[in-house]
């Protein structure tokens, strides 16, 4: 078009006047009401057997500042109670290990799989983003965001750029996401494969420890593809590439020593006059790099009011963990002002190829070494109904419950002789309840 | 109108109220009635069935006219009152029908301004050429029935009044006690319910909103929505255009005209609105 920069609003405005035989006014006063748009929820997460609680209160809010401008923020707290699994294997005995700050004690009960009971934590997150057209077709967005809990803080930058094309059925998405961790655990930082020492006086540091904080870096680059197909129909592909580098280790992890030949946990006697482990626990060592790629899709239709949302992703890392995430939400309208959403979701993945159930003597030790469940093959369902509300003033309340089921296996080759066939993974339940609010104001 | 009417006022006298929902239907009936294309005895009619002869037209007519020749020329062709003809070929009911290249090719003879004569007030058309105001005449009944709600002589002369044609909408002023009036954009996503959803609420305290957009009306061809805005130079549908647009002016009118020439623009359409620089919602898929 050749006209694009040609003002018309002047002479509009006075036809408009003459047309309607009215004096010219400037007169009009209108404003995007409201201006925030604020999603609150709060959250309890309930593994069984006591382990991990989570409380959590959050809102994401929108400011809009006309002509496609947006701020958002978010804001959440949590706070997190409960024992988690420390990695060392169940035994017939009582085990007692030295706790994480080096200082104390604790015991599990014969045939129990441990876990560390001093797992507590609160967790502040604030992060903010702006977005806006750059340029015909293009919208650029960018945020900050920072996070805080005893042990970890994380600060967070992103970049990313949308360019519409094929009549804007078609989006292309770019973005860039750079994070800074520092990791500063209770007692400092264990070294990689030292063994669990007997607890220490409180003006005294355990021997096996190293620095007191370690930092890691991840980048993280996302391609994305939105096309519009048909009407009713949008289907979006993501791939996305992390590089993770420094310190990538759980310093709260550790391995169970055991007989190469019957796979039983080797004992130890602390030293005399003090309290410690009573058998031979290293601490976990992880490589200090991680690439992961992933391909996300995704399918949304929309059936005259019902929406189908269908999901898969496939991710693939130098750890060898390789994962498949199967998900679907269905959002059912339920009379005028009501809805229910089912949700499904199924994980499964391989084991990293340093995970071990334990390890078989304390020489020759492998590099790297980790007993987090977490990384061994592992499957996942989670099962959950939402129900929403619209109220008469156009806020939505909602609520939603959601069932978790985790369950681990260590793969065969990594077990040792009577481990086969009995082997305890620390598999758990878990229950959602949010209530969400989405107002405006 | 094309959409239900509505009259929204805060005056304390039912017998004040009365007259002002009376006047503006009767207003509102009063500009179908003369400028509605589906009747056959209105001016329209006449300047349509006039097969290339004379046609003499009223003050109010000729004014509407004038604009129209005025929007034409500054929109560079884009905006043409003529270009109905070519809903012949185009039938926006969310089928899949799209017109061959050939049947929208035998209808443009029969579109553009420039084919017509129009000397003020006499308006010579070109036999099988047709004009309508379908893309003025909503947006020009509210600003009227604002107009004869606010008249200083009429019983609720100062009072806070809204008019709603079909969600092209304009007001006196803002409501009692400085309130502005809340106005709910429906939403393009599907409701958690039966019921529309609000996609976005405006506080209007003065002038007027215009809506335009593909909601109801689009042909489907290739998974490509087309939406019900034609290019009168050549037939074609305006492509990449949003899916709504709504435009905030003094006048009704304005509003209604800016709505339609960025709808016109199609995927140059917020570009054209920031040029012009009035406040706009968009909302695209």
């Amino acid at each position: 078009m050749t006209d694009k920069d040609v003002k018309i609003g002047a002479a509009l405005a006075v036809a408009t006047c003459s047309l309607l035989g009215v004096a010219p006014s400037v007169s009009v006063a209108a404003e995007a009401e409201p201006k925030w748009d604020i999603d609150s929820a709060f959250l309890y997460y309930g593994e069984s057997d006591g382990r991990v609680k989570d409380l959590s209160l959050s809102a994401h809010a929108t400011r809009d500042f006309g002509d496609e401008r947006t701020l958002g923020l978010d804001l959440s707290v949590d706070s997190l109670t409960g024992a988690s699994p420390s990695g060392a294997i169940a035994s017939d005995g009582v085990q007692t290990f030295t706790s994480p700050s080096g200082r104390d004690t604790y015991s599990t009960p014969a045939g129990e799989i441990p876990l560390d009971e001093t797992f507590l934590d609160t967790r502040f997150a604030l992060s903010g983003s702006w977005s806006q057209p750059l340029a015909r077709l293009y919208t650029v967005n960018a945020g900050l965001g920072f996070s805080s809990e005893y042990d970890y803080q994380h600060i967070g930058a992103n970049v990313g750029l949308t360019r519409d094309f094929n009549q804007r059925n078609t989006t292309l998405s770019a973005a860039l996401a750079y994070a800074q961790d520092e990791i500063k655990p209770v007692g400092g930082l264990p070294l990689p494969l030292a063994q669990m020492t007997d607890a220490v006086g409180d003006d005294q540091t355990p021997g096996n420890r190293g620095d007191s904080s370690d930092s890691k870096n991840v980048l993280d680059v996302l391609l994305g593809f939105s096309q519009v197909l048909g009407r009713h129909t949008v289907l979006r592909v993501n791939f996305s590439y992390s590089d993770s580098s420094g310190y990538l280790t759980d310093p709260y992890k550790i391995l169970s020593v055991v007989d190469p030949v019957t796979g039983e946990l080797v004992g130890r006697t602390p030293a005399p006059g003090a309290s410690g482990p009573t058998g031979v626990y290293l601490h976990e060592s992880r490589p200090d790099s991680r690439r992961k790629e992933g391909l996300y899709a995704e399918l949304r239709h929309d059936f005259s009011s019902k929406v189908l949302q269908v999901g898969y992703r496939y991710s693939t890392d130098d750890w060898e963990v390789d994962s498949h995430t199967l998900e679907s939400r269905l959002r059912l309208p339920f009379g005028e002002s009501s809805y229910f959403e089912p949700h499904v979701r199924y994980y499964q993945q391989t084991a990293a190829s340093f995970y071990r159930y334990s390890l078989a003597g304390i020489t020759p030790l492998p590099e790297f070494a980790s007993a987090d469940a977490r990384l061994s093959d592992m499957d996942a369902i989670t099962a959950g109904l939402k129900y929403g509300h619209m109220t008469a003033g156009g806020n939505e309340w909602n609520v939603r419950l959601e069932y978790y089921q985790q369950k681990a296996k260590a793969p065969n080759e990594v077990l040792i002789g009577n481990q086969i066939g009995n082997s305890q993974m620390p598999d758990f339940n878990a229950v959602i309840l949010q209530f969400g609010y989405h107002f405006k104001l | 109108m094309g959409g239900p009417c509505e009259v929204l006022a805060e005056i304390a006298e039912e017998s004040a109220a009365r007259e002002v929902v009376d006047a503006v239907a009767a207003c509102a009936w009063r500009i179908e009635d003369k400028f509605s294309r589906y009747r056959t005895d209105n001016i329209i009619a006449r300047i349509n069935a006039s097969g290339g002869k004379p046609v003499e037209v009223d003050e109010e007519t000729a004014n509407l006219l004038d604009f129209a020749a005025l929007m034409q020329r500054l929109s560079n062709g884009l905006f043409d009152i003529t270009s109905g003809v070519l809903r012949r070929a185009w039938t926006f009911d969310g089928g899949n029908r799209v017109p061959s290249r050939e049947e929208v090719d035998a209808l443009l003879p029969f579109v553009g301004w420039s084919k017509l004569t129009w000397k003020r007030p006499v308006i010579t058309l070109q036999p099988g050429m047709q004009i309508d105001f379908g893309g003025i005449g909503k947006e020009y009944a509210v600003d009227q029935a604002i107009k004869l709600a606010a008249q200083p002589s009429g019983a609720a002369s100062a009072s806070a009044i809204l008019v709603n044609f079909g969600g092209d909408l304009a007001v006196t002023r803002a409501r009692d006690g400085d309130r502005p009036w809340r106005v709910g954009i429906e939403s393009l996503e599907p409701a958690a319910g039966a019921a529309p959803r609000a996609a976005r609420l405006i506080d209007l305290a003065a002038g007027a909103l215009a809506t335009s957009g593909d909601t109801y009306r689009f042909v489907e061809s290739n998974g490509v929505r087309l939406p019900h805005i034609l290019d009168p130079r050549d037939g074609s549908p305006v492509r990449g255009a949003p899916r709504s647009i709504t435009v905030a002016a003094p006048t009704c009118t304005h509003a209604g005209m800016l709505t339609t020439l960025a709808m016109l623009r199609g995927r140059d359409a917020e570009e054209f609105l920031a040029t012009e620089g009035v406040r706009h919602w968009v909302q695209r898929q």
